[in-house]
């Protein structure tokens, strides 16, 4: 089970949404961290085969899932960023719906559809239309549907947008229960989300990959380092303008600045492990007032 | 798939609503159908189921081969009628009661007025008061002559020789006599079809307009399109709903529209030729009203599909429900702002326009030839086949036109 991604390029006139991604993907979790516009949803979009590339080619199993068509269907499960639904369905009649035009059989699909409502949480909900649901409800019920199918592929846009704390937790671990045997695509924003269950990290900007691989190898490349350092006060709007400054903590008498520099940005600046969050700021953040990272 | 396409359309409110307004829009339409009335000897009105049965049974005195000898009698009785002191008299009240006694010939004696008229296209609702029995032999020959001098005259320049030939040898093999019998429920079922018929459209329009945008306006489109069947089945799904709403809500509006009529006022007179009625006097095609009735059904039910099927195209190609459902405003209407142009070019066109499947009883009832394949033909024949054939047509359209649908 193999998704290889050669070069695969999108244009919108004169905007490129998605430039050259080259990648393979197997059975694992995946993370695809980058910034809103990076290109994450046109690069799902185009793996779902709802976007037609403007150059490039993707294969499953070494086959053109263009050509493929159905057959290549039949093995993904979508998620959008943006998820709609029947708001005058029932959560039980959706999934059922959904998993039709997915070619389940009927007894399988309501059969299905039980499991799925009981695993993501949902069993008291099944008979409550769709539009009465809460916002994670909503995004449990969206999870079950790209699930009905067991898809060999599962393509997660922004899943834990809107999400409570307590949602994403229950949601990651989902994510990690169904990803023992197939191939998750997860992109997000949020460097949480992903920090604990992808084996693999892809870091997209401006339509690019940038850098790739696990948690490890990406902070073990990752040429800067990660700096504490007390300041006072008056001091910190100056290093936030200087440095990419992952975190300020307040403390008595001044600030606890987390700093991510190639150089020591002061004397008493202390060395610190760097986590996936330095990593993001490292490639996506940029001085104060320019970022729109949220970790 | 087909059963939750349908659960789509019928779960929403404002469908829901629009359903409800086109059973209410039925049921008013269908009173005014009924809106029929019995003028006693007194001169007063009655409406209602014993009023009726009065009507039908002082008509169904004169049903009948509508021979010479029927036309003298009806000639005769409609001058002892007027021979009464009551038609001397300018009272409202005389002038009921004369009306009331010639209940029973009324149909009849608006056919002599038709055949006596002074020109083909003349209507003197008092011409039968001057006949004398006399004239009975001239009824149906009248016919052919007030044809044969409007061709020659007023409508020289309207036809073509071949045309006008056409048109006079319809009216000259029509078989006479006629047959006449009380038909009350066949006119008043025909006269307010294509009220109904329009109404339907519109409503149908709406319920219609949302199968294909609706998954963009929900934004259910890229679970719908990633998905097994998105490009394929559930597309043929969607068209097939399309289809069977159509179908099932306007063949239940006619049925209902139709047994309330037939059933209050009664369907005798189905098999008499509609060339027998006041309203079909004039219509060359050899039909009866109970195929004049199932050419309006067929006829209306060919539109709504047609139509609709286009509502369907608009929303699939536009992603928007807005425009599709302006359509049947637009192709119901615009017609009628063309008829006031001139020309038998832009009148044959119009003649062969949509809405006219939408009112066949009046298609049929004008004069619009067109020459095919070197033959003569009416405009009804050929609406039928060009919108069959385009109905058929527009499916795989719709088809390709949505299923490739790229989802940005």
């Amino acid at each position: 089970m193999e998704l290889k991604i050669t070069g695969l390029t999108k244009r919108f006139q004169d905007i490129t949404a998605v430039n050259g991604v080259t990648h393979t993907l197997t059975p694992g979790v995946y993370g695809l961290l980058g910034v809103n516009g990076a290109g994450k949803t046109t690069l799902m979009r185009m793996l779902c085969t709802l976007l037609q590339p403007t150059e490039g080619s993707v294969t499953w199993d070494g086959k053109d899932i263009f050509s493929m068509g159905g057959e290549y269907r039949r093995v993904l499960g979508y998620l959008p960023q943006d998820f709609g639904y029947y708001p005058d369905f029932t959560v039980y009649d959706y999934l059922l719906y959904i998993a039709s035009i997915k070619g389940l059989r009927s007894m399988t699909a309501k059969e299905r559809a039980r499991e799925l409502l009981e695993q993501v949480g949902l069993t008291a909900a099944q008979n409550k239309k769709m539009k009465k649901l809460s916002g994670g409800m909503k995004r449990r019920a969206g999870i079950a549907q790209a699930m009905l199918a067991d898809p060999a592929i599962l393509i997660l846009d922004e899943p834990t947008a809107g999400l409570d704390p307590n949602e994403r937790i229950r949601f990651r671990n989902l994510i990690s229960e169904l990803a023992d045997t197939r191939l998750v695509l997860l992109s997000t924003h949020i460097v949480s989300d992903i920090e604990y269950i992808a084996n693999e990290v892809l870091l997209m900007k401006n339509g690019e990959i940038c850098a790739s691989g696990t948690p490890q190898e990406l902070l073990d490349a990752m040429p800067e380092r990660v700096w504490s350092l007390d300041l006072p006060r008056e001091a910190v709007a100056g290093y936030m303008r200087t440095y990419k400054v992952s975190n300020v903590k307040t403390v008595p008498g001044g600030a606890q600045l987390r700093i991510v520099s190639e150089e020591k940005p002061g004397a008493e600046a202390i060395p610190e492990k760097a986590t996936l969050e330095d990593l993001f700021l490292n490639y996506f953040g940029e001085r104060e007032g320019e970022s729109n990272v949220e970790i | 798939m087909l059963r939750y396409e349908l659960k789509k359309v019928f779960s929403r409110t404002s469908n829901k609503i629009a359903l409800s307004l086109l059973l209410a829009l039925v049921c008013l339409t269908c009173f005014f159908a009924l809106g029929v009335s019995w003028v006693d000897e007194n001169g007063d009105s009655h409406s209602g189921p014993a009023a009726m049965a009065r009507l039908r049974a002082a008509q169904k005195e004169w049903a009948g081969v509508l021979d010479e000898a029927a036309i003298r009698r009806v000639i005769g009785e409609n001058q002892r009628i007027h021979s009464l002191p009551e038609a001397h008299r300018d009272t409202v009240r005389d002038s009921n009661i004369t009306y009331g006694r010639g209940q029973g010939i009324q149909e009849i004696r608006s056919l002599l007025n038709c055949s006596f008229a002074g020109g083909f296209r003349e209507y003197d609702y008092y011409r039968a008061d001057a006949l004398t029995t006399e004239d009975a032999p001239l009824f149906y020959p009248n016919r052919v002559r007030l044809l044969r001098e409007w061709l020659e005259g007023e409508a020289r320049d309207q036809f073509s020789e071949r045309e006008k030939a056409f048109l006079a040898e319809q009216y000259e093999s029509l078989e006479t006599p006629l047959y006449y019998d009380y038909a009350l429920g066949w006119t008043q079922l025909l006269e307010y079809a294509p009220t109904v018929v329009m109404i339907a459209m519109l409503v149908l329009g709406y319920l219609v307009a949302g199968i294909f945008s609706n998954e963009f306006t929900w934004k259910s489109d890229a679970v719908f399109y990633s998905s097994l069947y998105g490009r394929d089945r559930a597309v043929k799904a969607k068209l097939r709903a399309g289809f069977c709403l159509v179908t099932g809500a306007y063949m239940a509006t006619f049925l209902l529209y139709s047994v309330i009529v037939l059933g209050f006022l009664g369907a005798d007179g189905g098999n008499m030729a509609v060339q027998a009625t006041f309203g079909g006097w004039k219509c060359f095609y050899h039909i009866t009203l109970w195929q004049e009735f199932l050419l309006t059904a067929l006829g209306g039910y060919l539109g709504c599909l047609f139509i609709s099927f286009l509502c369907m195209l608009v929303s699939a190609r536009t992603r928007s429900a807005v425009l599709a459902v302006m359509l049947p405003f637009v192709l119901i209407f615009i017609p009628s702002f063309l008829a006031n142009i001139s020309g038998s070019t832009v009148q044959k066109i119009i003649g062969l326009l949509p809405d006219q499947l939408l009112q066949t009883g009046t298609a049929l009832n004008l004069f619009n030839l067109y020459s095919v394949g070197g033959r003569i033909v009416g405009a009804v024949p050929i609406l039928f086949t060009v919108y069959t054939l385009l109905t058929v047509c527009l499916w795989p359209i719709i088809y390709r036109v949505y299923r490739n649908k790229q989802i940005g």
